[in-house]
């Protein structure tokens, strides 16, 4: 297993204390680690820009100019995956996220729930399938979802009946962030009382969002742990040019009244959540993914009636038999 | 050449003392400034796009009060839009006006908002169709109007171009009454992506033929000429809202959202259009506004429904809301399953009668089967002729 909590290294925060093994490191020097995210969230809460600003490059092109003409029909939610290669930290990191336009767009948006369920769970069963090959492919790549950054938008009230719904049905299959978008519309009383609201219907509705506390064997990275989700949701502001100044390039973004610094953290979370999904809980993510909801979702599976035996010594026309009969659900 | 005397000498006469006809502007000032006028707006958009703090602001007020939490988590789920009217009188240098402000909690808010503008366009058409009855009255002192001047729609800034949401409510909010579209909370867009934006809401709003309010540009002076213009060539408006006072950085105390990075000012022209729009409510085109509504939009109600009604005939009423009929559906089936459970209820107890009748009817007849077999066992023992009977006949 490995441990919890990554290597410090970081200007930002001395939260993170627990160094990172260098064996844990190694394996993953020459592969990169194999690492995905979807982005999820109505259009024009930053989904795109998010991206562009985490990778710190222009992942994502803008959107050509939408056609007036069809302004009145929504187009069908669509999956995008985009592969950026990163390297945090000497860390490669193989990294693939999937967007999701379309989403909550519509008149009627009920479909997209399960357009994204089956999305996710189509994952998990082919890794199902996969594992369960007497001989399986090592250059098999695992598209499970790692994490899904859910995009809230910044009403200063509280969560609307899409937000609330979302993650009552995926918080079973994916580790759920909430993320507030286009932060930068939110005074800081207002962001405040957001935030409260938002943990508040949280409760209420016992929301499934990621719990960053799930590993209680570590007790100093609980504490840590325990301070990250007080910022929950993170605020996010995306950077729309780069300055230069004396102390070298800044992302900003820039209005008549004010110039915001992307990267500081008293003005949003937005380097904290970076240096959460790609750095210090890269690890734990992808581990809960794994040993977790992947676990769960293979139990009921094979309970209902799903595939063969994994360590089955029949020859390999009845497994892919039993997994073929099995697979159209 | 006596005529064009008499003629010239006329006009001369008006040129010089006039028979009072200019005074005719100063007495309906009089007029309506003793009457006051009426005054009602609606606003509509998703929630948390800042109605409410633009209500507030914009009658430096709070008349609308922010919704406690108790009853905004009543309304998550609730998949429903209300329609909630505030009332207040405002007055100034002894003119009163009589203030309406139609609020739609609920719209845009759910999972499925599919046909969510309906409450409000059915809002709208009542008003119309009170008035119409009204004015149809024998009596019509007194009439009560609530017509909607001018519907204010929200739209949020996703920097990209107008939702299929936006774009079917508007359209049929803007063929009833006089739609301003207005691009809220803008302080989250950049000037360069704001521009951008409001071109293409434009340019949906042609392709789509949207119908929204056009302002009178022509005025007397040149002064109102160039205002209009500036009005009419900024919408739809950025608007921003705040009720607070906060100080800027050189210490100037303004209405405006304070920020780490700034203070995003209401009442300054570089950041939104909040004056501008302040103007066409109330400071220059409130009277257009009452006016296009009474003569454009009341009008072609007027007729279309005078068209197939007759005088003093009620409206029709169209139950064809889609959440009313499966509400209507839940209750009918409730009450049949009530009725159902009556009847069984009345028919058991019948069985019941019934059986306890019968069971008391054998009953009967067992008795009176015992009574027959004693009977006869007296005759018997009558006719038998023992000397004991010789002592029964005693």
């Amino acid at each position: 297993m490995a441990p919890s909590a990554p290597s410090i290294n970081s200007t930002m925060s001395s939260r993170m204390a627990t160094p990172r093994p260098s064996s844990y490191r190694n394996k993953f020097e020459k592969r990169g680690m194999t690492y995905n995210i979807m982005l999820v969230g109505q259009s024009g809460l930053g989904r795109r820009t998010f991206l562009n600003t985490l990778c710190e490059r222009e992942v994502i092109p803008p959107s050509e100019a939408p056609n007036p003409d069809s302004a009145n029909v929504a187009d069908p939610m669509k999956f995008d995956t985009y592969e950026v290669p990163l390297e945090e930290e000497g860390t490669r990191v193989s990294l693939t996220v999937i967007d999701t336009p379309g989403f909550g767009d519509g008149l009627d948006n009920t479909s997209c729930f399960k357009q994204l369920q089956d999305y996710i769970e189509a994952q998990f069963d082919e890794v199902l399938v996969e594992e369960s090959r007497v001989k399986r492919n090592r250059k098999y790549r695992d598209h499970r979802i790692h994490v899904l950054i859910y995009f809230i938008a910044p009403t200063g009230h509280s969560l609307r009946e899409l937000d609330i719904e979302l993650i009552r049905r995926l918080g079973e299959y994916v580790n759920i962030i909430p993320v507030i978008g286009r932060a930068d519309s939110l005074t800081v009383d207002e962001l405040a009382t957001f935030k409260q609201n938002v943990m508040r219907d949280i409760e209420y509705y016992k929301l499934p969002v990621y719990n960053f506390c799930w590993d209680e064997s570590d007790s100093e990275a609980l504490k840590e742990n325990r301070d990250i989700m007080d910022f929950i949701p993170f605020s996010v502001v995306t950077c729309d040019e780069v300055l230069d100044n004396e102390y070298g390039s800044v992302r900003v973004r820039r209005y008549p009244w004010g110039t915001i610094e992307i990267d500081d953290e008293s003005q949003c979370d937005f380097a904290l959540l970076r240096y959460i999904m790609l750095n210090s809980h890269i690890a734990d993510l992808i581990n809960y993914t794994e040993d977790v909801l992947y676990e769960n979702y293979r139990t009921k599976k094979l309970e209902v009636g799903g595939f063969g035996e994994p360590e089955a010594e029949d020859g390999d026309e009845e497994t892919s038999h039993t997994t073929d009969s099995k697979k159209p659900e | 050449m006596s005529a064009s005397d008499a003629s010239s000498s006329s006009k001369s006469q008006a040129a010089s003392g006039g028979i009072g006809i200019a005074n005719l502007p100063n007495q309906l000032h009089k007029i309506v400034t003793k009457k006051g006028t009426n005054f009602s707006l609606m606003v509509v958009g998703e929630s948390g796009t800042g109605k409410t703090t633009f209500i507030n602001t914009l009658l430096t007020t709070e008349l609308i009060e922010p919704l406690d939490d108790a009853s905004r988590r009543k309304k998550q789920l609730d998949k429903t839009v209300d329609i909630n009217i505030h009332k207040a009188e405002l007055e100034e240098k002894m003119f009163n006006v009589k203030l309406n402000v139609v609020d739609t909690p609920g719209f845009g808010d759910y999972v499925d908002n599919h046909d969510c503008w309906l409450p409000v366009v059915d809002f709208i058409e009542n008003q119309y169709e009170q008035y119409l009855r009204q004015e149809q009255q024998p009596v019509r002192k007194g009439i009560v109007d609530m017509r909607v001047h001018a519907c204010l729609y929200f739209i949020r800034p996703n920097g990209h171009t107008l939702k299929p949401l936006d774009v079917r409510a508007m359209k049929a909010i803007g063929a009833r009454v006089n739609l301003i579209p207005v691009i809220a909370k803008a302080d989250t867009l950049s000037p360069a992506a704001l521009r951008q934006f409001k071109k293409r809401v434009m340019d949906v709003i042609d392709a789509q033929s949207i119908r929204i309010y056009q302002s009178p540009i022509e005025s007397e002076d040149e002064h109102s000429t160039q205002r209009n213009k500036d009005i009419t060539s900024a919408m739809p408006f950025a608007i921003i809202g705040s009720d607070r006072e906060v100080k800027t950085a050189d210490g100037r105390h303004v209405k405006g959202r304070l920020y780490p990075w700034g203070v995003a000012e209401v009442e300054n022209d570089q950041h939104c259009d909040f004056k501008k729009l302040r103007s066409l409510l109330i400071r220059t085109h409130m009277l257009d506004l009452i006016s296009t509504t009474e003569e454009v939009h009341y009008d072609k109600y007027r007729t279309t429904q005078m068209k197939t009604r007759k005088f003093g005939e009620p409206k029709p009423r169209k139950v064809d809301n889609k959440k009313f009929r499966e509400e209507e559906e839940t209750l009918r089936t409730r009450f049949t399953e009530k009725v159902k459970l009556e009847e069984n209820r009345f028919r058991q107890w019948e069985q019941k009668l019934i059986a306890e009748r019968d069971r008391l009817n054998k009953d009967l007849e067992q008795e009176h089967n015992l009574v027959k077999q004693l009977e006869s066992e007296i005759e018997a023992i009558a006719n038998s002729g023992s000397p004991n009977t010789k002592f029964f006949r005693k």
